[in-house]
């Protein structure tokens, strides 16, 4: 596919509104910054091709070239993606202390195992200010505990890999994102410009499962008139038949109804077809039914690798994943799938010829025809 | 240029425009002027402020806080008995002009003349405002002087003038006058040290001890006219009115002010001596009805020759329909029927041009050789440069810091801009951030509209810039207007201590006047927390403190103000000094590469930073590079490197 430059970017996404502030074109160079929830471009770039087209998510992915890429298998729509165990997990023991975890912690243990082992020197995390997620650069154990839990916002999380690898860093990193920074990593450590002083600086992708991150400047808007913004402990999106999305402040739950939080909803994540972050080492997300445990997607050797010694010096404690949850995530997956492709394809932006113009996505066209018929 | 006020009689002196204007007004015995800068009038202050302490000259001159406050302190002097003059560019006499129409209303007891100067073809500015309809719209008299010899001649009988009909008289000045050097001879200083007393007491009516004020309107109204009647019946014989040219021409060029040398040019190129002639006229309202009939009535075509706007015609006109049973009909060639262009400056080739046209005569070729030598030379010679701000300007960091905090706040926020050295702003120079440009202040007014526009579903960011200066000539007043009115703005003061663009005058903000005294200075961010705004102050130089800081408040509803202080770069405690060496580490440098592609070059373009072609590297021109140490901030690679001058 055709790596083009900022000018495009600027076209193809930001002008389409389509930017899911994923950071992955931010920290290359001087044009791209992110300030309070928004990437915004500062000045135009001449380049004919740059990083931050080849990076993005929403800029002529090529799904396919990506897992055969990443896994050795061709993109085949299939629910989960590539997958090579599927555990029901959570922090182990061997976590003693303890952070706000989302779920189990599972993300929490398998960095703060990164940093013991001496696998890694930093991870890439977010933390938040008031309720604006904050890319953070996590150096320690305790720099993890302090970024558990989720940001149901977009977030540039990114842009902290991509500062690392621009500056030719030489340490190694775990980076946790949702979907679209997965992908948008997985693009970054394929090298698409094949530049010579290129280094992949990531020991461990570990994806988050997603279904949207909200607007964050939209979220400030609808909340400031609930809750005082400084006072949010944590947030969560508990599973149906509740419609709501919770907010923990100092001074009690505040609960608003989904129809009042879906607005808020980037229009870029309505063209994702990746609930589980496909394109990471692991995935992980909550486990239906049961808040304290997470879904634990292994897909890499190198993932399996952690996560087998995670469980064996005790940071993590892994069961069967149960069939009827398996089940149900599989169905939810695919309702992603075909609902984003039949959106993307609406708005043009799937599998657009070349003269006609440019794709958002690229997917073998008959595997997207037999998945929406 | 400060023995202006000592030339000898009778001596010569190549003296610029405005130096010829101070040495009439010494001529006349001036005792006061004041003046706000503006070019091309700001020689004229400058000139007499340096000349101010001479104690045989008994001057006092200052720089006012703006035209219609100059206006009324020149007037003061005048009240109390003495000469005095008021002097500014033309846009400032629209600022003066509602002072202005209340003074030609009341008249002047000492002798009080105001020179105006424009600026055809906006050379330095950002309109071409005509001085010459004030004339007729404030019902006083004006004079237009042709040379550098006129110049100075003129203004002394401006007061002469004044003196005689006892009211304000103007003096109108144009660019290539004011600032074109002749040879000029010198009259008499005279000696006298006149005390100042304003007779107050007498019969309130009274033009010397009375009130001075424009009512009883109709009365003062009725002597404004019986004075300009005086003036004209003066005019009738002024030697500033010169006619040369044969007593019958087939052509009659009627001219004033710097287009009759033009003229004078164009009738010689073309060789018309014998065939056109030339009224040129010093006195131009009210025009002289009886000699301008008279050389009406000897030709039949008439060629008016003037800038900007075609006054001259409109007047003439007037008086040939009034005389027409007298003198016949005539034909007129002029910017109304398009001989001329309306609009721009005049030069000789656009008078050649129009006027080889009207009498059907060859326009002279140039020779070809040299034509294309010169064309050639003309092309390669001179490389295209943009207008841009010096190096080391902290307005292109300001702006650098406005327009990267506006597109990060990414609501499509926008600055309104006045004039200053800022008002590039609105060129690449200035990253194309001001996006409305009009007068002093105005930016700030507009702002304070814009501001109010959140009930009609307006939620972009609105700012407004102003120089230091400009804060005190015009910004205050919008600012309160702000405030008081509830708007949501941010003003940004660009605060270069100085009156930078026109040659640091001294401001209320600087601890030292127009003579050189040590003066009050008033506090700009004291002043707008007064007010009531949020305020803020920050070292343009600062990059990432400014941006923090224009971020946050731009967040706010309400009046911000934040101040961005930081030296002119040509001023003249910086000039020759450094506060960093900076150098390019080449090995850092990122060049073209994607993660930079020539952010400081391409961009910022700062011309001490230069591209080296070879290299493909960035590069410091040592000798251009102020040292300001700014671009260090804005390099992705941090390949820009800044050391403390030891
Ligand atoms: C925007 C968003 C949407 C999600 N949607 C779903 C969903 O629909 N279904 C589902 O099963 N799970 C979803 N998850 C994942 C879930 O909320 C938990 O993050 C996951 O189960 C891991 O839990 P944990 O206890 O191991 O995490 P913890 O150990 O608490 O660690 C959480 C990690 O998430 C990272 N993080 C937090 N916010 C963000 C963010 N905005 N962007 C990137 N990284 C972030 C932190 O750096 C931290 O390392 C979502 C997460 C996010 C951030
Ligand atoms: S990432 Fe590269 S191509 Fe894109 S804007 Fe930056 S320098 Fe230009
Ligand atoms: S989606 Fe990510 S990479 Fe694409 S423009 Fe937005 S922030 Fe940049
Ligand atoms: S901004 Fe820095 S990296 Fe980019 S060209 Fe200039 S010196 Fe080199
Ligand atoms: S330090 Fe940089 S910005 Fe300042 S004058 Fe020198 S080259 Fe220009």
């Amino acid at each position: 596919m055709p790596i083009l430059g900022s000018t495009e970017l600027f076209d193809d996404v930001h002008k389409k509104d389509l930017c899911v502030d994923c950071g992955a074109c931010v920290g290359l160079c001087p044009y791209f910054v992110s300030h309070n929830g928004k990437i915004a471009r500062l000045f135009p770039c001449t380049l004919p091709q740059g990083r931050c087209f080849a990076h993005c998510p929403k800029t002529e992915v090529d799904l396919n070239r990506l897992s055969t890429w990443m896994f050795g298998s061709e993109y085949d729509l299939s629910a989960l993606g590539a997958v090579t165990d599927i555990r029901k997990a959570k922090a182990g023991p061997a976590m003693t202390d303890r952070g706000m975890f989302q779920n189990g912690g599972t993300v929490s243990a398998l960095l703060t195992l990164g940093f013991r082992s001496g696998r890694i020197t930093a991870a890439a995390l977010t933390s938040r200010k008031g309720l604006t997620p904050e890319p953070v650069l996590a150096e320690s154990e305790e720099a993890v505990l302090a970024c558990s839990g989720s940001k149901y916002m977009a977030s540039p999380t990114l842009s902290t890999v991509m500062k690392e690898s621009a500056s030719g860093s030489t340490r190694r990193m775990a980076v946790v994102g949702t979907a679209c920074q997965m992908t948008a990593l997985a693009q970054m450590r394929m090298n698409p410009l094949e530049r010579e002083d290129f280094r992949d600086p990531v020991a461990l992708s570990i994806g988050l499962f997603c279904t949207w991150a909200l607007d964050t400047r939209k979220l400030k808007h609808l909340l400031k008139d609930h809750m005082d913004l400084d006072s949010i402990v944590s947030m969560d999106v508990p599973p149906p038949p509740a419609q709501v999305m919770t907010f923990n402040t100092s001074s009690g739950t505040v609960d608003i109804p989904l129809s009042d939080i879906r607005p808020l909803i980037p229009k870029g994540c309505g063209i994702c077809p990746d609930m589980t972050a496909e394109f990471a080492d692991v995935s992980v997300g909550a486990l239906e039914g049961e808040p304290g445990w997470n879904t634990l997607i292994v897909r890499t050797a190198r993932g399996a690798e952690w996560v087998e010694d995670a469980a064996a010096q005790g940071f993590l404690i892994l069961e069967a994943m149960p069939e009827a949850s398996l089940a149900n995530l599989k169905t939810g997956a695919l309702g992603k799938k075909k609902k984003a492709l039949l959106r993307a394809k609406e708005d043009n932006c799937l599998n657009v010829a070349p003269e006609a113009g440019r794709s958002a996505l690229v997917i073998d066209p008959e595997r997207v025809e037999s998945l929406l018929t | 240029m400060t023995h202006l006020g000592h030339y000898p009689e009778g001596s010569r002196h190549l003296l610029m425009g405005n130096e010829a204007i101070v040495r009439g007004a010494l001529e006349a015995g001036v005792r006061m002027a004041a003046g706000y800068p503006g070019t091309p009038s700001s020689e004229i202050i400058e000139n007499l402020a340096a000349i101010s302490k001479d104690p045989s000259l008994h001057l006092y001159v200052e720089w006012s806080v703006n035209e219609k406050v100059a206006l009324e302190v020149a007037s003061s002097a005048s009240f109390a008995g003495l000469k005095t003059m008021a002097v500014m560019k033309q846009p400032g006499l629209n600022v003066a002009a509602d002072y202005l129409l209340h003074l030609s209303g009341s008249g002047v007891r000492g002798a009080m003349v105001l020179v105006s100067a424009d600026d055809p073809g906006a050379l330095s500015s950002v309109n071409e405002g005509e001085t010459r309809h004030y004339a007729k719209l404030m019902e006083i008299p004006l004079l237009e002087p042709g040379d550098f010899q006129e110049a100075k001649d003129m203004t002394r009988w401006a007061f002469e003038l004044s003196d005689a009909i006892r009211n304000v008289v103007l003096v109108r000045t144009v660019t290539r006058l004011s600032h074109a050097s002749g040879t000029v001879i010198m009259g008499r200083v005279p000696e006298n040290d006149k005390q100042a007393f304003f007779k107050h007491d007498g019969f309130i009516i009274d033009p010397n001890e009375g009130v001075v004020m424009s009512p009883p309107v109709e009365y003062k109204h009725g002597e404004q006219h019986r004075k300009l009647k005086q003036a004209e019946s003066l005019f009738e014989n002024s030697p500033f009115n010169t006619y040369t040219g044969p007593d019958t021409p087939e052509l009659l060029i009627i001219t004033s002010s710097i287009c009759s040398l033009y003229s004078r040019e164009a009738v010689h190129m073309l060789g018309l001596e014998s065939r056109v002639g030339i009224l040129k006229i010093g006195t131009t309202y009210p025009l002289p009805r009886q000699l301008m009939k008279k050389h009406m009535a000897a030709c039949d075509r008439i060629f008016f020759v003037e800038e900007v706007l075609p006054f001259l015609e409109e007047e003439v006109k007037i008086i040939a329909a009034e005389c027409a049973a007298d003198i016949g009909v005539k034909t007129f060639f002029g910017k109304k029927n398009g001989s001329l262009p309306m609009v721009g400056e005049m030069n000789p080739d656009k008078v050649i041009a129009a006027l080889s046209k009207i009498m059907d005569t060859a326009m002279p070729q140039r020779d070809a050789a040299y034509a294309a030598r010169a064309g050639a030379v003309a092309f390669g010679g001179s490389p295209h440069r943009e207008a841009t701000f010096c190096p080391g300007c902290p307005h292109r960091a300001s702006f650098f810091t406005l327009n990267t905090a506006l597109s990060m706040d990414n609501r499509n926020g926008f600055v309104c801009g006045d004039i200053g050295c800022y008002s590039m702003g609105v060129l690449p120079a200035g990253f194309s951030t001001l996006k409305t440009l009009h007068a002093m202040g105005s930016g700030t007014g507009v702002a304070s509209g814009f501001g109010k526009l959140s009930k009609f579903g307006m939620d972009q960011p609105v700012l407004s810039v102003c120089g230091d200066s400009t804060f005190f000539h015009s910004a205050m007043p919008p600012l309160v207007n702000a405030i008081h009115n509830s708007s949501d703005m941010t003003l940004v003061v660009l605060d270069n201590s100085g009156t930078a663009m026109t040659g640091f005058q001294p401001h209320p903000g600087i601890e030292r006047d127009a003579m050189g005294d040590t003066a009050a200075t008033i506090d700009i961010p004291a002043v707008c927390r007064a007010m009531g705004a949020e305020v803020r102050v920050c070292d343009p130089f600062d990059l990432h403190h400014s941006r923090e800081t224009l971020l946050e408040l731009i967040g706010r509803k309400g009046v911000s103000v934040l101040v961005l202080k930081q030296g002119c770069a040509l001023s003249p405690e910086k000039k020759s000094s450094r506060r960093y060496d900076m150098r390019v580490d080449e090995t850092i440098c990122a060049g073209e590469s994607c993660g930079c592609n020539r952010m400081c070059t391409r961009v910022f373009a700062c011309p001490g930073l230069v591209w080296d072609k070879e290299k493909t590297k960035a590069r410091i021109d040592d000798v251009t590079c102020a040292g300001c140490g700014f671009c260090a901030d804005i390099c992705p690679r941090g390949a820009i490197v800044k050391k403390e001058v030891a």
